[in-house]
């Protein structure tokens, strides 16, 4: 176990690391001057979350579980993505939505519906709407791949919660970044480096959204939360679980992968 | 006593003088009543026009959208609660109950519609064209195509197209034309993704800003089968028979719904019925109806109190220029008061000659505004938006029998009391000065 650790910390910290470890030992009043070295430090824990689910390229196989006070619905989904940019989402159950698929690139959203056989692309003002019935909107896509951009990101705290050694990041909003949320707080567990959970606060402060990740497993040198679930604060009894039955990362795809024609051949 | 039985067997001959007096200067007296009329044919078209423009208001909120009464649940009132629905049952039991009510139940849903590249949100809004045309006039409401909500054709695949009909202004803003085919994309209320195509069978005149914007119109029938919501409908427009019953009417679905609440009690997330009347539901067009009134008494007196001012020139140039006249009759006895009757005689000669030829003139105008109104149809072919209603381009007139009545009434009592001025002078002459 401890090996893992160290590895893990060697991967994250390389020179940067190593250099803080070192001055903090000899001089502690340069503890301050270090500071840039934490700032490294949460690029690269922001990265290595991003590439948790997502590598360069993977292949996913998930079900999402979708539960509101009206209604409680189950979908198979299978997912590629490339970086950020680039995603293509299709559910294969159930039945009834069999073959309808979302193309992601940079910020446009298209889906394809095989009912009707028509791609559509969602308009700028729906964006905010929930994507196929859950509680993630199309806007959690698309803003996904520019968090970097328009956020300040920290580490606020470093030590144990619960038991549990964790780092906090907690990430504001640059001062024109066009933004849903007003600070985002994530929690990662110091010895595995997987997420625990995200808090989504609006502008005033209030917590609007919950995000826990569980049921973690090792794909490859990483351990992945399989189980991801997203709780609106105002409706307890609401939520969307999403669980991974399976990750591939890291399979050749290029960018063509994510086109129109594919949008509609992938069904 | 005999001498007060004398006074009033000279009455007639003092109306007579007075009736006379007018016609010493023809030209002058006839620019006043000219004066006089014209204050008042304003004043009777300005409340023609604009009792007009309310009634075509209430016309357009009741006859064609918004009919009578509405019920609602709360939670659809406050945020569009797509899952806040009365249930047909509900519905069944009214038509039984209230035979001589008429009620069109309403269902509406957010959606995005895409005809080739382009792709806009829209608002679906779902009759029964049967119970609708006896609730509203919407369905005679078309400016291009056919208003026909049933089914268009089957595609190869077997898919059912149903016909819808658009917003004029979303027909525009999505460069469509009748029989092309439209994509409607929404959430329907089982989580999944509602989709169907929809052939355009008509566009519809303006009728609100914002279902002219974003309106879809279809049939309950196509929006069921695009959104799966069976249970139940937003909204139950009910049109009655006599308008003198509306506050009553309204009480009765209250407690009719209070009734079937009980039978047949409601979710809990959708919250209680509401029954509004088209006052409560227009609170801009009720307001604009008692305001109206105000406005027009205000208007009116003072486009009469200017016109009585040439009418108290005139009067103080007569009396004037009878200076002399007068120390004569009162050198030879003629009571002062009664002087003073007759200038005031003279001067509601005036006033009642203004009153029937502005009357009779004011009348034939407004005959035409009634049948043809004001058009603005060339500089705003789609009329124009007022408090959230569209009004037709033309403006025309609706007179009140009463509105003439008070217009005379006001005018007659304006120019009298003008008219004070002048016969106060004569009273307070002296026969000796004036005879100089």
């Amino acid at each position: 176990m401890k090996q893992i650790k160290a590895n893990k910390i060697n991967e994250l910290h390389n020179k940067s690391g190593r250099k803080f470890y070192f001055k903090f030992l000899l001089l502690f009043p340069l503890f301050f001057i270090s500071f840039p070295s934490f700032a490294v430090e949460v690029n690269e824990l922001i990265h290595h979350i991003d590439k948790l689910w997502r590598g360069d390229t993977s292949h996913a196989t998930m079900t999402m579980t979708v539960k509101t006070r009206h209604y409680e619905r189950s979908m198979t989904l299978e997912a590629w993505s490339r970086g950020k940019e680039y995603s293509l989402i299709v559910i294969r159950k159930p039945i009834k939505d069999k073959g309808i698929a979302t193309l992601k690139v940079k910020e446009n959203i298209w889906n394809y519906l095989p009912k009707i056989n028509r791609v559509t692309k969602v308009p700028s003002s729906m964006m905010s709407g929930s994507w196929m019935g859950s509680h993630f909107s199309n806007d959690d896509l698309v803003k996904e791949s520019t968090f970097e951009g328009d956020y300040h990101s920290s580490i606020t705290f470093e030590g144990k919660r619960d038991g549990v050694a964790i780092y906090e990041i907690t990430s504001i909003p640059k001062l024109n970044a066009a933004v849903v949320w007003g600070k985002v707080v994530m929690q990662i567990d110091q010895k595995t480096l997987s997420p625990r959970i995200a808090l989504y606060y609006d502008e005033e402060g209030v917590l609007i959204r919950t995000m826990t990740f569980d049921q973690p497993q090792k794909i490859g040198k990483l351990t992945v939360p399989m189980r991801l679930t997203l709780q609106p604060e105002d409706k307890p009894e609401e939520s969307t679980v999403i669980i991974y039955q399976d990750i591939v990362l890291d399979i050749p795809l290029s960018s063509a992968f994510f086109s129109l024609q594919n949008l509609q051949k992938r069904r | 006593m005999k001498n007060n039985v004398s006074s009033f067997s000279q009455l007639p001959i003092l109306i007579f003088i007075a009736w006379r007096n007018l016609w010493r200067n023809p030209v002058r007296s006839i620019l006043t009543i000219s004066a006089l009329a014209s204050g008042l044919i304003m004043v009777i078209l300005y409340a023609s026009l604009l009792e007009g423009m309310t009634r075509q208001m209430v016309r357009f909120a009741t006859e064609i959208s918004i009919s009578d009464i509405q019920v609602h649940r709360q939670a659809y009132i406050d945020d569009q609660d797509i899952y806040a629905t009365l249930p047909w049952s509900y519905l069944k039991k009214m038509e039984q109950d209230f035979p001589s009510l008429h009620f069109s139940p309403r269902i509406y849903a957010a959606g995005l519609a895409s005809v080739a590249d382009t792709s806009t949100g829209v608002l679906i809004k779902a009759v029964d064209p049967k119970r609708e045309k006896e609730v509203t006039k919407l369905f005679e409401h078309v400016r291009h195509g056919k208003l026909d909500l049933g089914i268009a054709d089957t595609t190869k695949n077997g898919f059912v197209r149903y016909n819808v009909v658009i917003g004029a202004q979303l027909a525009k803003n999505m460069n469509v034309k009748i029989g092309d085919e439209l994509v409607l994309v929404t959430q329907a209320v089982d989580g999944s993704i509602g989709n169907a195509l929809y052939r355009i069978a008509g566009v519809l005149k303006p009728l609100e800003p914002n279902f002219d914007r974003i309106g879809v119109l279809m049939s309950i029938k196509a929006y069921q089968q695009l959104m799966y919501l069976k249970d139940g409908f937003h909204e139950l427009a009910i049109k009655i028979n006599d308008m003198a019953l509306l506050q009553d009417t309204q009480n009765k679905i209250k407690n009719e719904l209070t009734q079937l609440g009980k039978q047949q009690p409601l979710d809990k997330f959708g919250g209680k019925p509401v029954v509004r009347n088209w006052r409560q539901l227009t609170p801009a067009v009720a307001d604009m109806m008692e305001m109206s009134k105000a406005i027009v008494l205000v208007v009116g007196f003072i486009i009469v109190s200017l016109a009585s001012l040439g009418m108290l020139n005139t009067m103080l140039m007569a009396v004037h220029e009878r200076t002399h006249e007068f120390g004569i009759l009162l050198a030879i006895g003629m009571k002062r008061r009664w002087l003073l009757l007759m200038v005031l005689f003279e001067s509601f000669f005036l006033a009642l000659v203004s009153a029937v030829v502005g009357t009779l003139i004011g009348l034939v105008i407004n005959e035409y505004f009634e049948e043809h109104g004001i058009d603005f149809s060339k500089s705003m072919p789609d009329g124009y938006d007022w408090a959230g209603m569209i009004f037709e381009p033309v403006m025309k007139g609706y007179l009140l029998p009463g509105d003439v009545l008070y217009a005379c009434l006001m005018m007659m009592v304006v120019t009298m009391l003008a008219s004070l001025i002048p016969s106060w002078r004569t009273v307070r002459l002296k026969p000796a000065d004036a005879m100089r």
